[in-house]
């Protein structure tokens, strides 16, 4: 569904060329789980930027269902939604939330309607009352909801989240983690996520990328991830620092 | 060497619609060691440590049967007193660095205000000891830090300026309110080993606030647990992984684990019975 084929991103950051993503690739079928880790700078939410159309591309191709992206369009929107690790800055800070999640349906044209948007906040888990409230009056996680709420407005099928639950509580995080579960469960969704967490990924994707520096190092299925069965010196350097988030 | 010892501290917020208890009867005693408070947010933990500098803001108040620091109770302290600890003896690292900094200021003034206000430096002589202190926080170009306004710092490197702000008058107690939540990994490693470090060579006493259960088991020598405002589970930090209270188990259980089930994670049960006093 996703493939992301010898991906390079280069940032011209005051005359310095930062080469953010370096040959990256890989594919995420329908309806899989995909998750990018890695230490902090190695490219992840570059990766997630650039499908969507907010990062120079200056090498590679994307494609969504064989198709080059087109992340200006509307059909993009339609197809493809990001959520973001900071649900305190992803929101506008003086609109309802009625208000923020109407507004993708009201820019693509569509009917927003009362029920429609309590659906939207019940299908959340967060009580209809909330319409009236403005970010400032909910707590993190709530607001991370809110956030997964308005990324859902238009049916994607594509959610692309970038540390959806860094920011939260270990029983915030459960909550989130266990409501985007249920997301891709019920309406099929596919994921492409990063996190800095080996056990949150783990616990969500079904296959890994690892990375450092920009570049891809060693691609994992759940089950090796697992047993820590990796090849490459980072991903066990990876892997021995999260030990205690292992089973067991 | 007790250090701290507060008995029955309570913070109250004086609300339109009542009065609300952040911190409701926590009592607890600190030497030249590294005390950790865990918790979810909103269970008490940045209040406490604010209250130990009596730096609670209107319509807050705090109530103590007592808050001993090094012989002197802090309670009935005249702000003028107070004032000569705070910073100096007794330091704190705030949630925010953001909040923090004087947005209008450079840091490098900032650094070296202090030395030169409270302990009557040159401006060179600050300067030296403002570099030495960013240095050692691992900033890696410091003049360049000591010239720049707080706006153009990265989340982890305004927070190491504080840490970095804090440590220049060698305070006796430092209270650190999730010191390393906006860093990175590996620098948050670099952090915690600067700490350690002041608790292991200078005798500092360390209150360490964290919501990261796996961290403070791994860094701290003791634990507080808070829920609702109140302590519900005081132990060793290397057994806070087979802690006894179901509200500490709970924590721990809603983690995820590498090689765990694909089932739901488990919710928290906050249960009010363990609210009670
Ligand atoms: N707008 C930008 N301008 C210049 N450099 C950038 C920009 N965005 C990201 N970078 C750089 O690209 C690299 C990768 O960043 P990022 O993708 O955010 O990493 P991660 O999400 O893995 O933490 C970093 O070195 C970062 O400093
Ligand atoms: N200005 C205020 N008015 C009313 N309640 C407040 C105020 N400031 C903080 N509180 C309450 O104090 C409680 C404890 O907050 P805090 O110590 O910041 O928690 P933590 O640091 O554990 O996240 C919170 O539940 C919050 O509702
Ligand atoms: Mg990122
Ligand atoms: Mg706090």
């Amino acid at each position: 569904m996703i493939e992301i084929d010898t991906l390079s991103v280069t940032f011209n950051a005051a005359g310095r060329l930062v080469r953010a993503v370096e040959n990256v690739s890989l594919t995420v079928g329908a309806q899989e789980s995909f998750g990018l880790v890695g230490e902090s700078g190695s490219g992840k939410s570059t990766i997630l930027r650039a499908i969507c159309g907010l990062a120079p591309i200056s090498g590679g191709a994307i494609r969504i269902d064989g198709k080059p992206v087109a992340p200006q369009t509307r059909a993009f929107a339609r197809q493809v939604q990001m959520v973001f690790q900071d649900p305190y800055a992803s929101l506008h800070p003086r609109h309802t939330i009625d208000r923020v999640l109407s507004e993708p349906l009201t820019i693509h044209g569509l009917k927003t309607t009362e029920g429609r948007i309590e659906q939207a906040l019940t299908d959340v888990g967060l009580p209809t009352s909330f319409r009236f409230r403005f970010p400032h009056q909910l707590s993190g996680g709530q607001r991370q909801r809110v956030a997964i709420a308005r990324a859902l407005m238009l049916e994607p099928r594509i959610l692309l989240l970038d540390e959806p639950t860094s920011a939260l509580d270990a029983s915030v995080q459960a909550e989130t983690l266990n409501l985007l579960t249920r997301l891709r469960e019920t309406r099929g969704l596919t994921f492409l996520m990063v996190s800095h967490d080996l056990a949150v990924i783990d616990h969500m994707c079904d296959r890994i990328l690892v990375m450092q520096h920009g570049k891809a190092v060693e691609a994992l299925s759940r089950e090796a991830l697992a047993q820590g069965a990796m090849t490459t010196d980072y991903a066990r350097t990876l892997f021995t620092a999260s030990a205690d988030r292992l089973m067991g | 060497m007790t250090l701290l010892s507060v008995q029955n501290l309570r913070v109250t917020f004086d609300t339109e619609t009542g009065p609300v208890q952040a911190v409701r009867g926590v009592s607890f005693s600190l030497g030249r060691e590294r005390l950790g408070i865990v918790g979810e947010s909103g269970s008490g933990k940045t209040m406490t440590g604010r209250s130990v500098l009596r730096l609670i803001r209107p319509p807050g108040r705090i109530e103590a049967d007592s808050m001993v620091f090094d012989g002197q109770d802090l309670i009935g302290l005249p702000e003028p007193q107070m004032r000569a600890l705070r910073g100096r003896r007794i330091a704190m690292v705030m949630q925010d660095p953001k909040f923090s900094l004087n947005p209008v200021m450079k840091v490098g003034f900032q650094l070296t205000e202090g030395l030169r206000q409270r302990d009557g430096l040159s401006a060179k002589d600050a300067r030296v000891k403002a570099l030495a202190a960013l240095q050692a926080v691992q900033i890696r170009d410091p003049e360049r830090v000591f010239h720049a306004w707080p706006h153009e710092l990265s989340g982890g490197m305004g927070q190491r300026v504080m840490i970095a702000m804090m440590l220049i008058p060698e305070p006796d107690l430092l209270i650190a309110d999730e010191p390393t939540s906006a860093l990175d990994v590996t620098v948050q490693a670099e952090v915690l080993s600067i700490l350690d470090n002041l608790v292991k060579t200078r005798g500092m006493g360390l209150i360490f606030i964290s919501h990261d259960l796996r961290l403070v088991s791994r860094f701290c020598d003791r634990v507080l647990v808070m829920y609702k405002g109140r302590i519900v589970e005081e132990l060793p930090a290397r057994d806070l992984m087979q802690a006894q209270h179901p509200y500490t188990q709970g924590l721990l259980n809603c983690l995820p684990r590498i090689g765990g089930p694909r089932t739901p994670l488990p919710a928290l049960d906050r249960s009010q019975a363990w609210a009670q006093e």
